[in-house]
Parts: structure tokens; C-alpha cells; sequence
């Protein structure tokens, strides 16, 4: 028997790093930049958390390490694909390359070890357990206990929807995003909206990265993200270019992922569970597409 | 008209030697004998056959990949399952092989067959949901690399390892199935011989004949071509379908050329080596054979100079990676002022 | 006329890099408080002109002064300063906003870190009552009907403190009672005091609305009046121009049997270049008939559907009697179509491939040795081309993109003509290329005219239409309001009324 409600912590959990790259694709995307590269800068995000955490024995200069490494490597995105012109796409994936490079490089230059950051005495993001709700029966566990980036997580998402679709800011974005000839024509600076998306899309890569070595585990292992930031690029498209949806695709996706690690003791082959996270996006894009195209038909 | 190209072709080498330098030369400084570490990378794969070998061995799969790339871009299509592809068609070539009961001349060519066509499904699915539905073939094609590893790595486990071997890995292939070698002493073999192959039929595809032509006006210009009657959407299903089954037959031909058993448990990064293949040899069939030639150089020269000094061959994907970007860095390789530095005439005539 | 106007453009003149010439010495003033009309064909430089003050070009020489002051509009940014607002005709909104988030897109009223929603409803309801336009400040834009969002698209232009409104062909996109509502409200505007800025085409609303006309022509002004000193036909001749004394040259029809007949052909759109309305019109073999409507007329959507790219809502298609309607772009070429494009850039080739890619495309099948292409035969024919066309580039396998226009299109005309066509629509042709070239082409239209192809010519150039055409049919808002043969005594002054939706042949 699956214990279904002891699932959703794991849940929120597998989560977590879905949702937060999930809605820094989800602001890029909006200005039209679409961040191919947020899988490398999850994971520089994840290295700089553990390496400064462990050198300066302060998780949360940890974590400000891991958001702004994030932000340096969409900085280095923007003046690719802004100053020097290159393909968009192109770019994403050689960031992509380069972070997996050069997080290798960089833990072996401090530990010595390509594979693992075992030796370094890096600290963990603290879990928050919430006094009085945590004795209720049953939601007690549900509602309280989770790593601190995971209610930053779901605190975010209001957050983002609010952003995108109330502040100046958010409105320059979605116009730019749409029709930047129309947007430039009313004044509104492109380039630098452009750029500004993409840094907030760096600074959630980076949490998410923080979230997978500091909070998940409590260590850095080589390529750790395996994918995840493509998982939160089809996250957005299932999202229909809410927050709210990319929140429910994240949670679809996480859902399924935790609910294959549990069905491993079932004798389940887990790999082909490991397989569905990826295949319904997939699918999602399909029943997408096809109702769009009924639409267009007219 | 040639000046304008062979000042575009120094120009992209000029760029091409800077990054190498950009990378190398901080990275020799942090040794004791950064001089060392520069000539062990530039000139150490030439050293002996050995390493030249190691070159050749490691550009086949390159070529395949950055030949696949190379066509799917020309038509204008983004499809990023080349990865999977390759990682597909090696298990299920070596599924086939060890499967069918075939007699030896004709096991390794039937099991490429069905490793190509299965291996090919991680292109050719996001091929049709682009086609059919207009559904993004970046994104899909993302997602299916990885349901391919997954799906694989499970057939792999039920069907094909070998309990007596310590780690998830396959029984050993058939010494029937393997490719033979062509070199005494040495690990080339003739899976070689059929990337150059390939290369060469993949120019005389895009450039000689009608399909791949038309392939080349539906990438160049889509308006263009459905004013002509073309039918783009499937011309571009086509060149995915090709693209897919190349990349497929890398990764088997790969296996069946160099490897015991199945052992690959994650994605092997071919893919991606290809994506930057072919972007330095511009997406052009014959030149990915040097681009190819010239990663493998990088990559020996990395990993020389990884067991010989302290550095992680992880260098080389630096490199790569700013290759990538600087290359079709229009405002350095499409740049006036650079181009005119090399020689190029500007100005259209008449 | 008062001497101090709202408006005086002083010698405008603008040349492009690439040497084409837009405006010319342009001169005249706006009355504050006046609805000044500015007509005048496609190219006759009027958009130009209008982007110049609402601060989306600058002139290459001469000014402007608003209000008696010699001014400098940088950006659109600063036309807004000084009061000017667009109405554009391609509208600049963002479908995905809401109506007041398009409104006041740039201008958002804050509180705080978050845009003051109320704020920014109250000032959109407040516009609106003010100007009369009522609009649903809630609804997303994309939603609405293209009326609705032109009232929001005026809204948007009107929401900066505006004096004065700029429209450019507003009626296009508009059904006749949508035209009446607008007129309505432009009159209530300029009661209010505005000053508005009215480009069109079409003489009967200029007529119900100006009380002044500009016409322009080939970038210079070519009349300036009261509307009351001024005739319709003084109008309609000012904006066409007189007759130039070319020779006619009229190929005549081979049969009396139509090679293309199309009968009640309707196309639904919301853009109105692409609207068709009930269409009759037959093309024989070894005749040129001639398209005259000024731009956005459904030029366009009649090319997209007789070309394959688009199905007709209504109506029927047939070549030599057999119906294809239904058929699409490559199998009505494999029937013998042929097309020169408008925008030859877009359409009619690649600047990226070769001149030999670019002229045998289409064509490639026939040039193959088994499944190999004969690349030696392709250049061979190419070299051939550049021969006859008088080509002026550095070799068959230049890039297109090497080419000035008037050589590009005349490697698309050779490919296109050199599938033996038997039915041609050549679009536009010559614009935009040299005499040399232009006439060129033209001989070479007229050439396959007379080995018995059907020839559908489309042209903004009424000399090059009066010039090459067997028969003229005028199409205006989507209907083809008029045939006549060709013949010395048609004028563009004779066809001028009908162009501009004054008349409508009985």
C-alpha cells in the first residue's frame, strides 16, 4: 500500500528544485528569452552553495553564493546572445556545457575529487518546523517540516504571479516578451528588460541548485541537476505561461517522480519509472499542441 | 566571391584558435611547468600512433553525430535528440546482436539496422509532433533523450545483462557482430571507414541531389520554399528522420566497434560533441570530418595532459562550449570590420 | 488660413542608405482644430512622412515646427511630449495585455512596487467617457474585435495629454457602420479641439471628414486645398497623375475560352488586403489582365488564393474548365503556375543560396542523372540566364543576397518564366528596380503573353499597367468595382475614381 499523505512531503521535497527553476523559466520566457542554459546554472548553483558554506561555515552566505552565481551565469548568457549575437539556443547549451565543465573543474581544484564533495565540510538549509501546526493529526507533518526553500518555493510563486502580472516591471515583460517593436515604440527599454528577466531567471536557477546540494542532499556529486532544469523548461510549457500552472505542472512532475521512488520497492522496474517525468511533458505538449491547432483552423 | 569565403573560413579559424588559447593558456599557468602543459596539449596527440589512433577513434562518433546535427539544422529544424539517438542505437544494436540468430557476415548489418531504426525514434518522434501539431522539436526532444535513457537502461537490465559480469552491463558481444579492425595494433576500426563514408554521402545528399536541396531551401528560407509548392513540413519530418537514424548507427557502429559489452549508464555526451561538430564545420557534411578530427585532437590533447599533469580534462568542455558560442557569435564571425581584416572584399556587386 | 497653423512641415525631405528616395521637399500646414486629409497612392510617401512626426524616423533634411516652434522629434517618446499621438494601421497593442494595460503601457500608474490597478481603471474609464470611445477596461486584448481594439488603439494614442491624433487608413479594418462610429467620433474630437491627421485613400470619407487635403505623389506634394476648392476628380487626378505617352502594347487573347475563370471568389480576413468579396474575373490565354487598386485592396488575398496558399471561403476556381479549387501551391505549379512575388525577398528566393539554387529551384528535378543532381548542366543554364537577363553579378555561384534588387528579380523572373508557365501572376513586378531592369522584365511578360500564357499583372504603377495590359480591372475594399479594355483614352484619371471608391461601374 502506498501511504498516500506520506507522500506529500516527498512530494514537495522532489519538487522544490522544479519550482524554482520552473519559475525562472517562467519570467525569461515572458520577456522571450527562453533559458535553455538554466540546467548549468542550477548546477554552478549548486557547487557555489556547497563550496561557500563549507569555507565560510554560514549556510546562508552559502545560499547567497548559489543566487548569485546563478545570476553571473545568465549575465554570461545576455552577453552572448546580446553582445556577441550568438543563436539563443546554441548559447543555452553551451552554458550548459561549460557549467558542467566547469563545476568538475571547480570541485576538483578544492577537493581534489571529480566526483563528490564529500570532503568538504559543506552545511545544510535548516527545515522549518512550524509550532502549533505541527501538532495537528495528520496535516501536522504535510504542513510543517520542510527545508526552508521549499515554503520559499510555494511563497514564490504568488510572488512571481503578482511580479508578472501587477508591477510595471512584469507588464514591460510580458509586451516585450510578445511584440518588441510595440513595446520599444512606447518607450520601454528592451534590452534592459530582456536582461533583467534573464538575472531573475539566474537567481531561481541558482536557489534551485542551492536546494539540490544543501537541502536534498547535503553534497555536490557531478551533473547532480540529471536533467531537472529541462524538466522545469517543459514545466513552463505545461504551464500555459501562468505561475500558478507552472507551479501544478512542478508539482504534476515531482509527483511522479516521488511516487516512482516509492513504487521501487514494489518491484516496479524503477527505470521505467524514472522515464515517466519525462515523458509527460511530452505528452502535455501533444494535447497542447493539437488543441491549438483545432483553434487555428478556422 | 572566394575571398569573401576563404576571409569567412580564416576568420572562424582565427576565433577557433583564441578560445583554444583562452582556455590553455590560464589553465598552463596554474601548473609548474606551464610550458609542458601547452605542448603535451597541442602536440602530444601526434606523438605516436597510438594516440593519433585515439583521435580517429574518438572522432567516428563525432562524425556521426555532427553529421546528423549538421542535416537536421540545414532544414531548419532544431531537433536535440541526436543524444539519445546515439545512446539508443547502441543498445539496440547490441540487443539485436545478441538477439538474432544470424550467421556472422550478416549479424553486425542487420543488428545496426534495428539499432538505427530504434535508436532513430528519439528524433523521429519530436519530428512528427513538430510536423502534425507544430509542437516545439527542441523541447521533446529534450524530454525523450531522457525517457530513452530510462526505457533503455531498463530493457538493458531485464533483457540483456549478464548476472555473472559485476556491474549493469551486457553480456559480451558476439565476436560475429563486432566490427573488424583496421589498423594492426591498434583500436581503429572499420566503423571509420563508414563515418567518412557517411560524411561523404551525407555532401553528395544536401548538395546533389533533389531531396537534400530541397532540405537546404526549406532551412534557408521556409517562405521560400512553400512558395515554391514544397512541402515543408514534411521535408523537415524527413531530414529529422535522416538525422535520427545517423546518429542511431553512430552509436551502434560505436559499440559494435569498440566495446565489449553494453555499458553505458548514463547519456555518453556524443551528442552534444556533435552539436558542437557541427556547428564548426557550418553545418557541412565534408567538413565535419576535420571539425570532428580537430575535437579528438582537443579531446587527446586534454587528456594527456590530464594524466600527465594535474588538470582535469574537463578543460576540453570548456572549450567546446565557447566554441560553440564565439562561432555563431555573429558579431564576431559576421563583423565588417574582422572580415575586412582578412581579406574580404565588402559590398554587394552591380 | 491663420498664419500661425498647428503644423508646418518645412522642405521635409528623406532619402534611405540604400538610396531610395521617400520624401522630396515636402511643404504645406496644418490648421489647429482641423481634420486635414493627406491622400496619395503606396510610395507616394505619406507613411513616411507620418513616421517622421510621430518620431519614428528623422529626416534626412528640412524640419518641422509645432505651434510657431522649429522642433526636433528624436523618439516616439518625444512626439508624445509635444502632444502627437498614432494611430497605426497595423495596430501596436500586445494582444496578451488587458485593455487598460495596453492603454497606458510605459505610463502605469504606481502604488508602491505594484501598478495602481483602480488608478489605471479609473483614468481608462475616465479617457474613454472624455473622448467618447467606450471600450471594456477589463478585457484582454486579443479577444476583442478588431473595431474594439482600433477604439483602444485611438485610446492609447489619445491618453498622453494629445493635441494632435495621427490615423493612418483607419477605415481598412473596418465595416461600413464601424466606418460611420469612427467618423462620429472624429468629428466629436476635433470639436473638442483636437487637431487629426487623416491618411487614406478612399476620396468619399476624405470628402465626409477633411477640411483640408494634401495629395502626394512619388514623395513631393502635389496639391494643397481646402476640400471646398477642390473637385473629387481634381483630387483623384492629382493623386494618380497624369498619363505618360508610352505605347500601349496589348497583347491580344489567343482563344475565346477563359484559361482561368473564377467566379464569386470570397475570402474572409481580418486584414483587409486580404479580403475578397464575391470576385468574377476570367484571364485568357495570350492576354495580360491588369489589377488596378490601390494598396490593400485585396491585392493580396487574390494572389494567396490563385497561388495555392490560401482556400477561398465562396466561390470557384477552374483552369481550362477543370475546378481546382482546393488545390494547393505545388500541385497548381505542376498545372503550369507561375508567380513573381511581391516581396521577392521573402518569397522569391533565398539570399543565402546561390544564383544557380535560386534560379533552378523548382526546376531542380529536371536537371538529374539518376538520383544525382547535374550540377555542371545547372550552372550551364545559369550562365545562360545571366546572359539573356543582362544579370550584373560576380558569377552563377554568387549568393543571391550579393545582388542589387533589380538583378535579384530578374533571376526569380527567369526562374519562374522558365517553367513555360501557363498562367503567370506576376505581383508587383518592377518595384523598386532600375528602368533597365523594369523594362526588361515587362518585355519578358509580355513575351510569354504571347506564346499563349495567361497573365494576371498586379501593379502599383499604373503606367506600367496602362502600358502592358489587355484589359484593367479596378479592385477596391475586396470587389472588382470595374473592367475596361485597355485603350489609349484609359487614363489613370479615367480609372482614378473607381481606385478610390468613388465610383462603381454599373
Amino acid at each position: 500500500m502506498i501511504d498516500l499523505l506520506g507522500l506529500v512531503p516527498a512530494i514537495l521535497r522532489v519538487s522544490t528544485p522544479l519550482i524554482l527553476a520552473g519559475l525562472g523559466v517562467h519570467v525569461s520566457s515572458r520577456a522571450g528569452v527562453l533559458n535553455i542554459g538554466i540546467e548549468g546554472m542550477m548546477l554552478a548553483g549548486a557547487l557555489a552553495g556547497v563550496v561557500v558554506s563549507a569555507l565560510t561555515q554560514n549556510v546562508w552566505l552559502g545560499l547567497a553564493a548559489a543566487l548569485v552565481s546563478g545570476a553571473v551565469l545568465a549575465a554570461m548568457l545576455s552577453g552572448a546572445i546580446h553582445l556577441l549575437r550568438a543563436d539563443l539556443i546554441l548559447s543555452g547549451i553551451a552554458l550548459n556545457m561549460a557549467a558542467i565543465a566547469g563545476t568538475t573543474l571547480g570541485l576538483f581544484a578544492l577537493t581534489g575529487d571529480k566526483g563528490i564533495s564529500g570532503s568538504l565540510p559543506s552545511l545544510v538549509l535548516p527545515s522549518l518546523t512550524i509550532p502549533l501546526i505541527e501538532n495537528i493529526p495528520i496535516l501536522g507533518p504535510i504542513l510543517s517540516g520542510h527545508n526552508i526553500l521549499t515554503y520559499a518555493a510555494l511563497l514564490a510563486v504568488p510572488l512571481v504571479a503578482l511580479l508578472v502580472t501587477r508591477t510595471p516591471l512584469g507588464l514591460a515583460m510580458r509586451a516585450v516578451g510578445e511584440n518588441p517593436e510595440a513595446a520599444a515604440a512606447t518607450g520601454i527599454p528592451v534590452l534592459r528588460v530582456q536582461v533583467t528577466a534573464l538575472l531573475i531567471s539566474g537567481l531561481f536557477a541558482g536557489a534551485a541548485g542551492a536546494f539540490l546540494s544543501m537541502g536534498y542532499v547535503s553534497w555536490f556529486s557531478q551533473n547532480m541537476t540529471a536533467g531537472r532544469g529541462f524538466i522545469a523548461l517543459a514545466a513552463d510549457v505545461m504551464g500555459f505561461g501562468y505561475a500558478w500552472g507552472t507551479l501544478a505542472a512542478a508539482l504534476l512532475l515531482g509527483a511522479t517522480e516521488a511516487i516512482t521512488l516509492s513504487l521501487q520497492g514494489f518491484g516496479v522496474p524503477s527505470e521505467l519509472l524514472q522515464a515517466i517525468p519525462y515523458l509527460v511533458p511530452v505528452l502535455a505538449m501533444v494535447i497542447h499542441a493539437r488543441r491549438r491547432k483545432l483553434h487555428e483552423d478556422d | 566571391m572566394i575571398r569573401n569565403a576563404l576571409a569567412e573560413a580564416a576568420l572562424t579559424v582565427a576565433v577557433v584558435i583564441a578560445v583554444v588559447a583562452l582556455v590553455l593558456v590560464p589553465l598552463a599557468l596554474t601548473q609548474p611547468d606551464p610550458m609542458g602543459v601547452v605542448t603535451t596539449f597541442l602536440f602530444g596527440p601526434f606523438r605516436n600512433l597510438r594516440y593519433l589512433g585515439n583521435i580517429v577513434e574518438l572522432a567516428t562518433p563525432s562524425m556521426f553525430c555532427g553529421l546528423a546535427v549538421a542535416l537536421i539544422l540545414r532544414a531548419g529544424m532544431f531537433n536535440l535528440g541526436v543524444e539519445g539517438a546515439f545512446f539508443l542505437g547502441g543498445l539496440g544494436t547490441v540487443a539485436a546482436a545478441l538477439l538474432l540468430p544470424l550467421p556472422a557476415p550478416l549479424l553486425a548489418p542487420a543488428a545496426l539496422l534495428v539499432g538505427a531504426v530504434v535508436g532513430s525514434s528519439v528524433c523521429v518522434v519530436p519530428g512528427v509532433l513538430r510536423a502534425r501539431y507544430g509542437a516545439s522539436e527542441l523541447v521533446s526532444s529534450l524530454m525523450l533523450n531522457f525517457a530513452a535513457l530510462f526505457i533503455g537502461l531498463y530493457v538493458l537490465n531485464v533483457l540483456l545483462r549478464d548476472p555473472a559480469a559485476g556491474a549493469m552491463v551486457s553480456f559480451k558481444i558476439p565476436a560475429d557482430a563486432k566490427l573488424p579492425k583496421l589498423i594492426e595494433g591498434n583500436r581503429i576500426h572499420l566503423g571509420t571507414l563508414l563515418a567518412l563514408l557517411a560524411c561523404g554521402l551525407g555532401a553528395v545528399y544536401l548538395f546533389r541531389t533533389a531531396g537534400g536541396f530541397e532540405s537546404r531551401i526549406v532551412g534557408a528560407n521556409p517562405n521560400f520554399a512553400g512558395h515554391l509548392g514544397l512541402a515543408v513540413r514534411n521535408i523537415g519530418l524527413r531530414a529529422q528522420v535522416i538525422g535520427g537514424l545517423i546518429a542511431a548507427l553512430g552509436g551502434g557502429i560505436e559499440m559494435l566497434g569498440l566495446y565489449q559489452r553494453f555499458s553505458w549508464q548514463a547519456l555518453p555526451g556524443n551528442g552534444w560533441t556533435g552539436v558542437t561538430v557541427a556547428i564548426l564545420a557550418r553545418d557541412h557534411p565534408a567538413l565535419v570530418i576535420p571539425a570532428a578530427l580537430f575535437l579528438g585532437w582537443m579531446q587527446v590533447g586534454g587528456d594527456l595532459v590530464a594524466r600527465n599533469f594535474d588538470v582535469p580534462n574537463e578543460a576540453v568542455g570548456l572549450m567546446q562550449a565557447l566554441l560553440l558560442v564565439t562561432v555563431t557569435a555573429a558579431a564576431l564571425t559576421r563583423n565588417p570590420k574582422l572580415l575586412r581584416a582578412f581579406g574580404a572584399r565588402t559590398g554587394a556587386s552591380a | 488660413m491663420s498664419d500661425r497653423p498647428l503644423i508646418r512641415f518645412e522642405q521635409v525631405s528623406k532619402t534611405y542608405p540604400n538610396g531610395t528616395v521617400a520624401l522630396s521637399d515636402v511643404g504645406f500646414a496644418v490648421e489647429a482644430g482641423t481634420i486635414h486629409a493627406i491622400c496619395g497612392e503606396n510610395g507616394a510617401g505619406k507613411s513616411t512622412l507620418m513616421k517622421i512626426l510621430s518620431g519614428l524616423e528623422a529626416p534626412t533634411s528640412g524640419g518641422l515646427a509645432i505651434d510657431g516652434l522649429p522642433v526636433r522629434i528624436d523618439n516616439p517618446r518625444a512626439a508624445a511630449a509635444l502632444g502627437i499621438g498614432m494611430v497605426h494601421q497595423h495596430f501596436s497593442l500586445i494582444g496578451g495585455l488587458s485593455v487598460t494595460e495596453n492603454i497606458l503601457l510605459g505610463q502605469e500608474p504606481r502604488h508602491g512596487p505594484f501598478v495602481d490597478r483602480a488608478k489605471a481603471r479609473a483614468r481608462v474609464l475616465d479617457l474613454a467617457s472624455r473622448y467618447s470611445l467606450d471600450v471594456d477596461p477589463d478585457a484582454t486584448l486579443s479577444t476583442l474585435s478588431v473595431a474594439a481594439q482600433q477604439k483602444v488603439e485611438i485610446l492609447k494614442a489619445l491618453s498622453r495629454d494629445t493635441r494632435i491624433l495621427i490615423l493612418d487608413e483607419p477605415t481598412a479594418v473596418l465595416s461600413p457602420p464601424e466606418t460611420e462610429e469612427l467618423f462620429r467620433r472624429l468629428v466629436a474630437l476635433r470639436e473638442q479641439g483636437l487637431t487629426i491627421l487623416f491618411i487614406s485613400h478612399k476620396l468619399k470619407e476624405v470628402r465626409e471628414l477633411a477640411q483640408r487635403v494634401t495629395t502626394m505623389r512619388a514623395g513631393r506634394v502635389s496639391g494643397d486645398a481646402a476640400m471646398s476648392d477642390v473637385s473629387d476628380d481634381a483630387i483623384a487626378r492629382l493623386v494618380m497623375g497624369e498619363a505618360t505617352t508610352s505605347t500601349i502594347v496589348r497583347p491580344e487573347p489567343q482563344s475565346g475560352t477563359p484559361r482561368i475563370a473564377v467566379c464569386g471568389l470570397t475570402l474572409r480576413a481580418r486584414d483587409a488586403n486580404d479580403r475578397l468579396d464575391a470576385i468574377h474575373l476570367d484571364i485568357r490565354p495570350g492576354e495580360i489582365l491588369g489589377i488596378a487598386g490601390v494598396d490593400g485592396s485585396g491585392q493580396r488575398g487574390l494572389v494567396k488564393v490563385l497561388a495555392g496558399s490560401r482556400r477561398p471561403d465562396a466561390g470557384t476556381i477552374s483552369w481550362d474548365g477543370e475546378p481546382v479549387v482546393g488545390e494547393r501551391t505545388g500541385a497548381l505549379r505542376r498545372r503550369g503556375l507561375a508567380h513573381l512575388p511581391a516581396d521577392r525577398f521573402r518569397d522569391g528566393g533565398s539570399r543565402r543560396l546561390t544564383l544557380t539554387e535560386n534560379a533552378l529551384a523548382g526546376a531542380h528535378r529536371g536537371y538529374r542523372f539518376g538520383p544525382l543532381l547535374r550540377p555542371r548542366a545547372m550552372v550551364e543554364r545559369t550562365r545562360a540566364i545571366i546572359d539573356t537577363f543582362g544579370v550584373r553579378c560576380p558569377g552563377p555561384l554568387a549568393p543571391l543576397g550579393a545582388l542589387s534588387g533589380g538583378n535579384a528579380q530578374k533571376i526569380i523572373a527567369a526562374r519562374e518564366f522558365g517553367t513555360n508557365p501557363r498562367f503567370l501572376i506576376a505581383d508587383q513586378p518592377t518595384r523598386g528596380i532600375d528602368v533597365a531592369a523594369a523594362n526588361f522584365i515587362q518585355d519578358q511578360i509580355v513575351a510569354l503573353a504571347r506564346s499563349g500564357c495567361a497573365v494576371l499583372l498586379l501593379s502599383a504603377d499604373l503606367d506600367e499597367l496602362l502600358r502592358l495590359s489587355t484589359r484593367v480591372s479596378v479592385l477596391y475594399a475586396g470587389r472588382l468595382v470595374a473592367t475596361f479594355p485597355n485603350s489609349p483614352d484609359l487614363t489613370p484619371a479615367r480609372l482614378g475614381p473607381y481606385m478610390l471608391g468613388l465610383e462603381v461601374a454599373a
